[in-house]
């Protein structure tokens, strides 16, 4: 294939305007292909109860103005929006201790990294053991998710502030305080949200499967007792609802990144 | 000065070793047993699943189903990242959906899973699988973002053929992307694992964790517990490792 022609050139790797057809269209007309797709596999492999595009969008209405759908996604929503902002508080300050402080970082490192690198789900049994079956365990288990990633984030965001600004800081006789204020968390912020990003996904994930294993109402419960008693469509709107919140927060964070700090490009 | 620094570091870290140690010991001389299991206790419940054979077995089943799920991730997720970065309308028209995917919990699918799959090891592949392609796909298709199309171009001008240019082009450029998603997927997995050995049928680590919890055998359970975080540290390393080794390949500006 020596002989490739110049044509085949542009498109390949290029930009958007490579291609023949709008993006918009091309995203489009593949969703619609994906969505007949599942529909039609459905159809012809798996049994009546599994859920599928029409079955989803015939009771979606309906269990999206369902009062115990709505309770069940408050509950969850609200254990990871409390346990995400404990995280991000508490786990910006060791972050940042550990960060700028020598002693604070070789004595914690270990622990931060084993725990940062332990499956949340593994202590689900100890956690039931300590809180209970109830809502605190979900807490937990969600600040346990959200909690390392937001420390180890900060920490190599303290680390990576330039030692110049430091110095500026020190030359105006600037106190300690306000210099982790002013300088180390506005230089340190592209890693914040990282973390943010990282700990927010991990926080949704602990939250969904703290409610499989404590049974408490929740967006997990409700398409766990869903799923087993074969209602997969109403079940299914959970994951929809569960997914939106994902891609929501991972869009914001990117939104926030690009508007505030277009200095920073870290993925 | 910098060896005094050294070793004032180490001291530290061998205190605060030792300190934790130490915390966990009285902790569980302090508390019922139901709570929490002194450090001791749960070294000589090691010791005994060790010796008697259970871990080894437990530990191969579980590696089994992560090492299955997590190479199956890769060798899709790979090569449909691949070939959607040389397929531009083709990764135009999935990216929105593949970051979808990416950004989905996939615990939430687990209860679908069960129910439809039912217990064998194939629905476990299932889940490992699922938590882990998508890092690798999504990260391999933003590093197919990141080549220059004159990189392409100049390939053709030299009338480089298929092969020569995902040999000099496509590959090289892609491969940090890749590690980066394969250092996600390794993490991930591993999550996936334990889930589906609770969620499913269980088996393996996870199962050597519930029965613990079960039995009130708090240091079986601490000592399980501890070796899927020894686990963890070790894939942690592992991923980073194999990031940093590819993350200086020729052409890659972070």
């Amino acid at each position: 294939m020596s002989g490739a022609s110049a044509a085949p050139l542009r498109g390949r790797a290029g930009s958007p305007r490579a291609t023949p057809v709008s993006p918009f269209v091309l995203k489009a007309v593949a969703g619609l292909l994906l969505l007949v797709l599942w529909e039609f596999v459905v159809r012809m492999l798996a049994p009546g109860y599994v859920a599928r595009p029409s079955g989803i969008a015939r009771v979606f209405s309906s269990v999206i103005t369902d009062a115990q759908f709505l309770a069940a996604a408050g509950a969850t929503l609200g254990a990871v929006a409390q346990g995400l902002a404990v995280s991000l508080l508490a786990g910006t300050a060791v972050g940042f201790l550990m960060g700028r402080a020598a002693v604070a970082e070789h004595g914690l490192r270990y622990y931060v990294n084993s725990l940062f690198a332990t499956p949340m789900v593994a202590i689900l049994p100890l956690v039931t053991l300590w809180f209970g079956y109830n809502a605190d365990a979900r807490f937990a288990v969600v600040v346990f998710a959200a909690f390392f990633s937001v420390v180890v984030n900060a920490c190599d965001g303290a680390r990576s502030v330039p030692p110049e600004y430091l110095e500026v800081a020190q030359a105006f006789r600037a106190r300690p305080l306000s210099t982790l204020i002013d300088v180390v968390f506005p230089a340190s912020l592209p890693y914040l949200l990282a973390g943010a990003r990282l700990a927010a996904g991990r926080a949704l994930i602990g939250a969904v499967v703290a409610e499989f294993f404590i049974s408490i109402p929740g967006l997990g419960y409700y398409l766990l007792y869903n799923s087993r008693t074969f209602k997969h469509n109403e079940a299914f709107v959970a994951v929809i609802m569960l997914v939106a919140v994902g891609v929501g927060f991972e869009a914001l964070i990117n939104w926030l990144t690009k508007r505030y700090l277009p200095w920073s490009r870290r993925d | 000065m910098q060896q005094q620094k050294n070793r004032l570091r180490y001291a530290t870290i061998a205190a605060s070793l030792a300190l934790g140690a130490v915390a966990w010991e009285v902790a569980g001389h302090l508390t019922s047993g139901a709570f929490w299991a002194p450090l001791s206790a749960t070294l000589r419940s090691l010791v005994e699943v060790a010796r008697s054979g259970v871990l080894l077995k437990q530990g191969t089943n579980s590696l089994e189903l992560y090492l299955t799920g997590l190479l199956l991730a890769i060798a899709v997720g790979a090569p449909l990242g691949m070939l959607l970065a040389r397929v531009a309308w083709l990764r135009i028209a999935l990216e929105d959906y593949i970051m979808m995917l990416y950004a989905t919990p996939m615990v939430a699918l687990v209860p679908f899973i069960l129910s439809m799959l039912g217990f064998g090891f194939v629905p476990k592949v299932l889940v490992v699988f699922l938590f882990a392609v998508f890092p690798v796909l999504y990260n391999t298709v933003e590093g197919a973002r990141s080549i220059k199309p004159e990189l392409v171009e100049v390939a053709h001008s030299f009338r480089s053929g298929e092969w020569q240019l995902w040999r000099d082009v496509m590959i090289p450029y892609t491969l940090p992307f890749m590690m980066t998603g394969i250092r996600q997927a390794i993490a991930r997995g591993l999550v996936g694992m334990v889930v589906a050995e609770f969620f499913l049928s269980p088996s393996g680590l996870g199962q050597m964790i519930m029965m613990g919890s079960q039995n009130f055998d708090t240091a079986g359970m601490l000592a399980a517990i501890f070796i899927i975080v020894l686990l963890g540290v070790g894939l942690m390393d592992l991923g980073r490792y194999l990031e940093n080794r590819f993350a200086a390949w020729k052409g890659y500006n972070p």
